[in-house]
């Protein structure tokens, strides 16, 4: 279970913040669609 | 559309992605010192590049001068690409 | 003002032509998750919020919604290349014809018109972002289901680029909105 540090409070959303360290370089970036490896969520097709 | 060509608009679209990139960051980051160093320099390539393709190929920008006839109609637009 | 670079953001590519395609993915252009969406309701929420950081994103977003309007529009329009009316009328896209020819509209994938209805602008900036990241999670779900429906490689490769700037927006949204609740939490310690 996610548990809240004392700074936050009830009742609000919250999405941790980026912090930057290296990207892709420039085509693999624009290929994957982000430069950031860590906001890289590919979709895996879902066969039925 | 040449290979060439092709080739060279890729990059600029990698380049001018990496840099939009690093622009939304800084948005909600502008004091990262890193991103903002790593912007500038990306931004200076984006800059040299478009300026080559355009002398090569035409204007894709409003900043460009054109020679004679008008450049800036020329086919193909860009949903006109096959960029196989 | 805008300006615009005769170039896309992405090299968009079919496979090949594919009415029945076009017809789902033209929901991205004109439906209430599509990128119309998307921009006119950033660019429109700019003038409410209180931090720049806020009217920094939402122009930026806004204005890469846009280039994302052209990729949709360009894929449809390599999908409907050389389509003949006998094609058109097999995938029930003979109504489009009648009032649209071969023109791109602004409608959903059963043809109902863009309307304003599926945007909002609350004033309120914390509501207004929630919206925001909201309507990135409701588009990464629409190109889901797209590349469900679809079995191009070409096609699915630019559909996985757009659905990833979603990921990549709602977390800049979710920035955005930690910005604004500390701004404002801060105004109302005087």
């Amino acid at each position: 279970m996610f548990i809240p540090n004392d700074q936050m409070r009830l009742a609000r959303a919250y999405v941790p913040f980026q912090v930057y360290s290296e990207h892709f370089n420039p085509m693999e970036g624009l290929l994957k669609g982000t430069i950031f490896p860590e906001l890289y969520f590919p979709y895996r097709k879902y066969h039925r | 559309m040449d290979r060439d060509q092709l080739c060279m608009l890729q990059e600029l679209m990698a380049v001018e992605f990496t840099a939009l990139e690093f622009h939304l960051y800084l948005d909600t980051h502008p004091t990262d010192q890193k991103a903002l160093m790593e912007y500038n320099s990306v931004v200076q390539k984006l800059k040299v590049l478009k300026q080559q393709y355009q002398e090569r190929y035409g204007p894709i920008t409003y900043e460009q001068p054109s020679s004679y006839p008008w450049q800036w109609i020329n086919e193909p637009w860009p949903w006109e690409i096959c960029y196989e | 003002m805008w300006s615009y670079e005769k170039k896309l953001q992405y090299p968009a590519k079919v496979g090949k032509a594919n009415v029945k395609m076009a017809k789902y993915l033209i929901t991205q252009y004109g439906g209430p998750d599509g990128e119309l969406a998307a921009s006119l309701r950033y660019l429109n929420q700019r003038y409410t919020m209180p931090t720049p950081q806020a009217k920094g994103i939402l122009t930026d977003i806004g204005t890469e919604e846009m280039a994302h309007l052209e990729i949709i529009a360009t894929l449809v329009y390599k999908l409907m290349d050389r389509a003949s009316v006998e094609e058109l009328k097999q995938v029930d896209l003979g109504g489009h014809y009648a009032d649209h020819g071969k023109a791109l509209f602004y409608v959903n994938g059963n043809g109902v018109p863009w309307t304003a209805t599926y945007i909002q602008a609350k004033g309120d900036p914390v509501a207004d972002l929630h919206e925001d990241m909201a309507a990135e999670e409701k588009a990464r779900a629409t190109y889901e289901w797209l590349i469900n429906l679809s079995d191009d490689p070409d096609l699915n490769d630019t559909l996985r680029f757009l659905r990833e700037r979603e990921v990549v927006h709602f977390q800049r949204f979710g920035e955005t909105l930690q910005i604004v609740q500390e701004y404002l939490d801060s105004k109302k310690c005087y």
